[in-house]
Order: structure tokens, then C-alpha cells, then sequence
């Protein structure tokens, strides 16, 4: 069908035109407004590299680096296992099979901003259901500050952990598709208990069908800042703040915090610099478990 | 014998039914919930509500402006979802059974939007762009963003395109049709199940969207989205925060994607699954 080359422009065209003008251009932008100290009004000064000069002695910033690496920390090493192991039960046949799997999915299609408020009046300190219940039933003496500067962020991961379970554990069930079941039949003949199984057959055998769903994970939860926005808006005493919302402060307005003064020029070389950062580890992942995989 | 199979299988069920009722908490405690008065939201500690309290969704959607929230929501979504299949089914129709040059340079485009974040710094320019259109007090602004991140439909839609044979092209030539025709009247009849799964898609990702609108909506309240005016109602209109509002409108905004999933769970699912194989 070469002749219809006017065609497949005509088709290809409103992609191209939305992608560049919606998706590239702005990245352009943002590159370009870097070397500018410009606050989005008045006068645009040109500063060269002074925008990533002071992201060198911004400590906030590097404090939210800090908080996304525990975040995603946090959420990874709670998640991945645990969705791993609901497939793996998952993939057997068993009594109600298909129901577990629709209630561990079902999180994952809520807004995660909306779920934040339902979270916000679950998890709220003074008065939230969660107290109320743990009191009730005489658990705790006390409200638990679970929204406090010590406790926020294991709350922030345990609301991030019931939203990504479920996309996980069927990224896992597709993976697990690919193992032939003849070796966990002849892994059972030689007296393989589940627990080795898991170790030395599941995941061997997952391979780079793991690694995909490992590297997916960790770029999820580095650029993930929505629900803490609603919830805590990097609160309290910047011990939530992530990069990403951090960025995001430096464009917009929030409503009740607001150490970050807007500013165009700066959050560009922000922005730049928070999508190195996470194309590095990106990059760091790869590289170590391609090694890891060479040893095998 | 039984009796010992069930004892040894017990941990794995007690991890089921634990992880099932950390899932569903909270969505039945905002079910629940929204049936309630503040005040037996905010001290009782009961599960069931001791008054049905459907006086809730009323005020919520009379008087806390729940109406005009969810006809913008519904006005996102549903023109998101018919442009985003519109310009990414296209693409694809030509990426996949046409050559042209670009060709290599629209599949790099799209996986590069794909992996490349810089956050919310497009924002701006978006915005900005959206001035220069005139289009920065409308709607619509945020529906032509969200058809613009069409990368991951394009992507799924190919994968759907590579399932159809090319010789039912052939063939349709053959019998007189051109380039366009086979498209809509070959291609898009076949395709109608795999993009009923992409729509899905999309429009829980529009539904859901949150931080996009409410960038545009900061100097206009009245194009406030669910997932927009339902945040900033933690900060309270008056005194109070009232809960039970909050929780019905948060109802207001999952009911119609719990309704969907109970009867089409496995559509949402062979989204997921899907972007692992493909």
C-alpha cells in the first residue's frame, strides 16, 4: 500500500502534531529556561549554571531526594514480595481463585487522589475511624498520630502498597504463565517444599519478565507524588516531601504549605535534574542486574 | 487426611483473607461511611450506620457543588477517551500498515514521552500554550493534554493491529477499497473488542486524573473536576470539615468504576497483564 503515503500522513498527523507540541516542546521549554532566573512575571535574567549551583546547596531538595528513596524503598520492599507471593497462590487452582484476584486488582482503579481523602479520614489523628476502631477494641490507650512527624511516611507507604498490590500480583500471573509446569512436577517427585520452589525455580525462571516488573516499580514509585500531595502536602516538616511534589510546588501554588516560592527558571533545572536522577537508578538497576544475571 | 491438608494450607488462607480485608477496608469504610452523620463518623466507632443518612448524597450533590464536579468529570473523560482512540487508533493504522517517512521517528516520539518524566514542569508550557489558544478557561484544554499523552493506547493498539492478518488488507484492495475505507470499514469493526479495552483505559485514567485539572481550574472553581473539588473539601467551607460530605462525594466518584469492574473486571485486568506480554 505505498501509493497511500498521503494517507498515512493524513493518519500519523494528529499524533505527531499533539506529541511535539504537548510532549516535546515543553520538555524543549524547560531545557531552554534552566539557565534563567525568571519567576514567571517581570524580567528574565540568563545565570548560565547558577540554577544547579544552588540546587547544590538546596538542602529541601536533597531532603526530598532522601524522602523519595525511602518512599520507594519502602513501597518496593513491601509490594513486590507480597504481590509476588498472592500470584504464585494465585496461580494454582483453587476455591474462589478468580474473586481474590478481583479484590487485590480492585484498588488499582481508583483515582489516588480520591482514595487520599477516604485515607485522610481513615488515618486522621484526632478523630479518625482508624483510632476510633483501635481504641474500641482497647489496642491502642491513645489516637495514634498517624499523620505526626514520626509515623507519616510508613502511613504514605501503606496507602502506596494497597494501591500498587494488586497491579503487581497480575504482572506477576502473566509472568508466571511462561513456566512450563513440568518442573514444579518434577520438582515436587524430588520432594521440593514451597518455599524452595519459590526460590529456586519461580524466580529463576521469572527472569527478565522480573527484572521488567522490577524496573517498572521503581520508576512508578520515584515519580509518584499525587496521594501524599492530597494528604499530607509534604507535611509535617517537609518529612513526606518528595521530589516530584516538590517540583510541583516551585510552579504552583499549594494551599497551606508554602515554604517554596515560585519560580520558573529554578524548576526547570529542578525538573531536569529530578528525571537525571531517576534515569540514573533506572540505569543503575539495569546494569546491576544484568550482572547479577550473568553470574547466574 | 483432609483435616491435614486443610491445617497445612491455613497460613495461605489467612494471608488471603487478611491482605482481602486490608483491600476492602477502606472502600467500605467510604461506602459505609457516606451514610453517615459527621458526628458518628468523627466518635461512634460503629460499622453499620445506626440512621441510613441518604440526606448526604442530596447536600453533597445540591448544595457542595457534586453536580457540576461530576458533569466535568464525565465531560473530561468522555471526549478524552473518543480523541485519544481517535488520534491513537490512526497512528497506528499507519505506523503499522503503511510506510512513510517519519515512520521511525513517531514510534521513537512515542516511547520517548513514554520514559521521560520532568514532571510537573510541561505544565507550565502546556499552559502557556493553552493562553496563546485562547483555550486556558475551557475544558477543553485539559482534554486535548490528556488526548496528547496517547502513548501508551498507541502502543496497546498496535499490539491489537498486529493480531489482525495483512491479507485481509489485500483482499479489501482487491474488492475496491482504498486506504481509508479499510480502515473503517475492515480494521475498526475487527478492532471494536480491543478498543472497548483501550477505552477502558483511558477513561478510568481521565476519570481519575487529578493534578491536570487542577492546574487549570486554580483561577476558575467552576471547572473543577471530582477528584479536584473533592481535595480541596479537606480544608473545610465553613468551620468544619464535614466528613460525611467528603465520603459521598468520594462514593460519587468510585460507584460508577466499581459498578464497571464488578461486571468487566477481567477488561481492566487484560490491560495490565497485557502491557507485561507485549
Amino acid at each position: 500500500m505505498r501509493r497511500n503515503r498521503l494517507g498515512a500522513y493524513l493518519f500519523s498527523f494528529p499524533s505527531f502534531f499533539l506529541t511535539v507540541a504537548l510532549g516535546i516542546y515543553p520538555i524543549a521549554w524547560a531545557l531552554r529556561y534552566m539557565f534563567y532566573d525568571y519567576q514567571g512575571y517581570g524580567e528574565m535574567r540568563f545565570v548560565g549554571l547558577g540554577n544547579f549551583a544552588r540546587i547544590m546547596r538546596d538542602a529541601e531538595f536533597w531532603q526530598s531526594v532522601v524522602n523519595t528513596f525511602i518512599y520507594a524503598g519502602g513501597k518496593l520492599i513491601l509490594t513486590l514480595p507480597l504481590s509476588l507471593i498472592l500470584a504464585v497462590i494465585l496461580n494454582r487452582k483453587l476455591r474462589g481463585r478468580n474473586a481474590f484476584r478481583a479484590i487485590f486488582f480492585l484498588p488499582t482503579i481508583f483515582s489516588a487522589s480520591v482514595m487520599s481523602i477516604v485515607f485522610y479520614i481513615v488515618f486522621n489523628s484526632y478523630n479518625g475511624i482508624l483510632n476510633q476502631y483501635l481504641m474500641k477494641l482497647h489496642l491502642v490507650s491513645g489516637p495514634v498520630d498517624w499523620l505526626g512527624a514520626s509515623k507519616a511516611m510508613l502511613t504514605i507507604v501503606i496507602i502506596a502498597v494497597w494501591g500498587a498490590i494488586g497491579n503487581y500480583m497480575l504482572l506477576f500471573l502473566a509472568g508466571l504463565q511462561g513456566i512450563p509446569e513440568e518442573i514444579y512436577e518434577a520438582a515436587s517427585l524430588d520432594g521440593v517444599n514451597p518455599a524452595q520452589r519459590l526460590w529456586y525455580i519461580t524466580i529463576p525462571m521469572l527472569g527478565p519478565v522480573l527484572q521488567m516488573i522490577v524496573m517498572l516499580a521503581l520508576t512508578t514509585s520515584l515519580k509518584g507524588y499525587e496521594s501524599i500531595m492530597v494528604l499530607t502536602e509534604g507535611g509535617p516538616f517537609g518529612k513526606t516531601e518528595v521530589m516530584y511534589l516538590y517540583l510541583y510546588k516551585l510552579f504552583f501554588p499549594l494551599t497551606t504549605t508554602g515554604t517554596a516560592v515560585q519560580n520558573i527558571g529554578y524548576g526547570s533545572a529542578v525538573g531536569f535534574t529530578t528525571a537525571v536522577i531517576v534515569g540514573l537508578i533506572t540505569w543503575a538497576y539495569f546494569w546491576m542486574s544484568k550482572k547479577l544475571s550473568s553470574i547466574y | 487426611m483432609a483435616l491435614k491438608k486443610i491445617a497445612a494450607r491455613s497460613p495461605m488462607w489467612l494471608l488471603l483473607i487478611l491482605i482481602s480485608i486490608f483491600m476492602l477496608f477502606p472502600i467500605i469504610v467510604a461506602i459505609l461511611g457516606s451514610f453517615k452523620t459527621n458526628l458518628e463518623l468523627t466518635t461512634g466507632a460503629t460499622v453499620f450506620p445506626e440512621q441510613w443518612q441518604l440526606s448526604n448524597y442530596v447536600t453533597a450533590w445540591t448544595q457542595a457543588n457534586f453536580s457540576s464536579y461530576t458533569f466535568n468529570s464525565v465531560f473530561v473523560a468522555v471526549f478524552a477517551t473518543i480523541g485519544t482512540l481517535l488520534v491513537s487508533s490512526m497512528a497506528a493504522y499507519a505506523v503499522d500498515r503503511a510506510s512513510f517517512r517519519g515512520k521511525k521517528l513517531l514510534i521513537f516520539l512515542q516511547s520517548f514521552t513514554l520514559f521521560i518524566s520532568i514532571g510537573a514542569v510541561v505544565l507550565r508550557p502546556q499552559f502557556d500554550l493553552m493562553v496563546t489558544l485562547g483555550l486556558h478557561r475551557s475544558l477543553w484544554a485539559v482534554i486535548i493534554i490528556l488526548i496528547s499523552a496517547h502513548a501508551t493506547a498507541f502502543f496497546m493498539v498496535i499490539g491489537f493491529f498486529r493480531s489482525i492478518p495483512k491479507d485481509l488488507d489485500e483482499a479489501a484492495l482487491i474488492d475496491g477499497c482504498n486506504f481509508y475505507s479499510i480502515f473503517w470499514r475492515i480494521i475498526l469493526p475487527l478492532l471494536r473488542p480491543a478498543l472497548g479495552v483501550v477505552a477502558l483505559f483511558t477513561f478510568r485514567g481521565a476519570w481519575n486524573e487529578y493534578i491536570l485539572p487542577l492546574v487549570f481550574s486554580l483561577s476558575r472553581p467552576d471547572l473543577q473536576t471530582l477528584p479536584v473539588g473533592l481535595a480541596n473539601l479537606r480544608f473545610g467551607a465553613g468551620a468544619a470539615v464535614e466528613n460525611q460530605l467528603m465520603l459521598a462525594g468520594a462514593c460519587i466518584s468510585i460507584l460508577p468504576l466499581l459498578l464497571v469492574y464488578v461486571f468487566a473486571n477481567r477488561s481492566f485486568m487484560q490491560v495490565t497483564a497485557g502491557s507485561v506480554k507485549g
